[in-house]
């Protein structure tokens, strides 16, 4: 597949704070690729530099073949955008909205069919104020994918939405997707992260720490451990059983955790101490690491995977 | 239907669905009209009538009222929320965002302005202008003066609350110096000083002239002084027209 999006070794900085330092990735037509990261990360002034919306200090950004900063007019016809936290005029109705973006465009108007799929046909006259937040963000999505763009851009799309609107919002993406289109998205959301990209990008401190599609990047890590509750076991027995690398212990909970090469073995050694010096053990599961614990980790350490 | 109309034409219908928007521009200086006619009717100076004197006067300040409000304030709005910066993304040009509201602006101003008249003439006998011509060049004068100068002094602000404070102190300023609500005689050298410095003094001057006494070309320091204010401030504004509130 051709990339429709290359950036390298791209830099901005906002006074001495380095929000993007030396990002490269590509993406890869008709992909969803997802940039994530903790807040202040550089998620958004990445995906801003990618549309047009801010000039960068150094690097190479191509969209479609053409320079952001300088073919914005043209891009702008074949790039959708949707913004963190959008907002369009209160007082606009929601079919007065779709018809004022289909002028800006020069299409004849919304498609039924997006319509149907956004679940907007029955809110066509209500003030955007009165909507709520998921249909918000579904008529924000329309205004951008209205003129059928190449490549879409959703800031945080899921934000501030319950669970079910969020999976409605991961429907309705991957059928973009499906029907052709790329789409860029940016989360904090490690689960929408999982799944909902082909790939992800995470970045901390403006700098990319790993890329690669979700369920790999989870596979990578060293993040299979045992968790279990147990008010008397001893700290210090868990550190000196044969296999164990970390042992993490939350001592309000009564909760632990046990990293370690080798789950099996491990927990027979457990269970064997416990029944020999009759320590009561809870709650006891095996657990795979989630990008939620590749985050903290990152977050933690610093070090790459 | 191109995008400028329809943005033209939505502006407008939202502008009517804020009720306090519609009180403000429409049924505010109708009340004052009322108030202070009661009050001074008669005390107009020889060879004028006080709706012929004051009914300008207020025409004059809608312009103001328009300006800062309803295109001032509601950009800096739209910037602090993001819809500009919606646009940004789109092929919609700058100036048709800028003469869309323009648009609107001077349509609903239009509107105040009949609604003035037509009170004036049927509270207080307002005569039409003797010079219609000059009047109406001297409003779009006007126009073409206090839009740009509020849209650029309004971008200079933030945040909706900082831009209404702006707003409210100009057009509070402006009411009570530029001879719109009390007669500038009245008052101390000092403060008919300060009332030479405030646009909305030379638009209330050309506008009763012209309605009363003289043509536009016998009026050339307010024409002059108004003309000059509309060239700056139509490139300060363009010029300094920013998206967004954030720094790129």
């Amino acid at each position: 597949m051709e990339d429709v999006i290359i950036v390298r070794s791209l830099m901005k900085s906002y006074g001495t704070k380095k929000a993007v330092n030396n990002l490269s990735f590509s993406v890869k037509k008709g992909e969803i690729f997802g940039i994530i990261g903790p807040n202040g990360a550089g998620k958004t002034t990445t995906i801003e530099i990618m549309e047009g919306l801010r000039k960068k200090d150094s690097g190479e950004v191509s969209i479609l073949g053409m320079n952001p900063e300088k073919d914005r007019k043209v891009l702008n016809h074949r790039i959708g955008v949707q913004f963190q936290a959008t907002s369009i005029q209160k007082k606009m109705k929601v079919k007065e909205a779709l018809k004022l973006f289909a002028a800006i465009y020069n299409k004849e108007n919304t498609s039924d069919e997006m319509l149907k799929l956004l679940g907007l046909e029955e809110k066509m006259d209500t003030y955007f104020d009165d909507l709520s937040g998921g249909q918000k963000q579904r008529l924000t999505l329309a205004l951008a994918t209205l003129h059928e763009p190449e490549i879409i851009f959703l800031d945080e799309p899921s934000m501030g939405l319950d669970p079910h609107a969020r999976r409605e919002m991961w429907n309705i993406i991957r059928s973009l997707r499906d029907n052709g289109t790329t789409i860029v998205v940016t989360t904090h959301y490690m689960e929408e992260a999982e799944k909902l990209c082909d790939r992800v990008a995470m970045i901390y401190n403006g700098e990319l720490r790993a890329l690669d599609e979700p369920s790999r990047l989870v596979e990578d890590i060293s993040a299979h451990f045992i968790s279990f509750r147990s008010p008397d076991f001893p700290v210090a027995q868990l550190h000196q059983m044969s296999g164990v690398i970390k042992v993490e212990h939350d001592e309000e909970l009564d909760a632990f955790k046990l990293y370690t090469e080798n789950l099996q073995s491990c927990s027979y050694l457990l269970f064997k101490i416990a029944q020999e010096e009759n320590y009561h053990i809870s709650d006891y599961k095996f657990e795979r690491g989630t990008l939620d614990d590749l985050f903290v980790h990152y977050l933690q350490g610093g070090a790459s995977a | 239907m191109t995008a400028l109309w329809q943005l033209t034409l939505l502006e407008t219908k939202m502008f009517f669905r804020d009720k306090l928007q519609v009180f403000w521009t429409f049924l505010f200086p109708v009340l004052m009209i009322w108030l202070f006619g009661s009050m001074f009717e008669n005390q107009a100076p020889e060879g004028f009538s006080f709706a012929s004197l004051y009914i300008p006067s207020w025409i004059g300040v809608n312009i103001v009222t328009t300006a800062f409000f309803t295109l001032g304030t509601v950009l800096t709005g739209y910037r602090e929320t993001g819809v500009l910066r919606r646009y940004q993304s789109t092929p919609l040009a700058p100036w048709k965002i800028l003469f869309a509201h323009t648009i609107q602006g001077t349509v609903i101003f239009c509107f105040s302005a009949v609604v003035l008249v037509v009170f004036g003439t049927l509270m207080f006998d307002l005569h039409a202008p003797v010079y219609l011509g000059s009047t109406l060049v001297a409003l779009l004068l006007s126009i073409l003066a206090f839009f740009p100068f509020a849209l650029f002094l309004t971008s200079l602000a933030k945040n909706v609350g900082t831009a209404a404070a702006i707003s409210s102190l100009f057009l509070n300023l402006m009411l009570f110096l530029s001879g719109a609500t009390f007669p500038l005689e009245m008052m101390p050298d000092v403060l008919q000083y300060i009332a030479k410095i405030l646009p909305l003094y030379y638009v209330i001057e050309l506008l009763r002239a012209t309605w009363n006494t003289s043509p536009l070309w016998e009026n050339w320091t307010p024409v002059l002084v108004l003309s000059c204010i509309a060239l700056v401030s139509i490139v300060l504004s363009s010029v300094f027209f920013k998206w967004s509130g954030k720094a790129d």
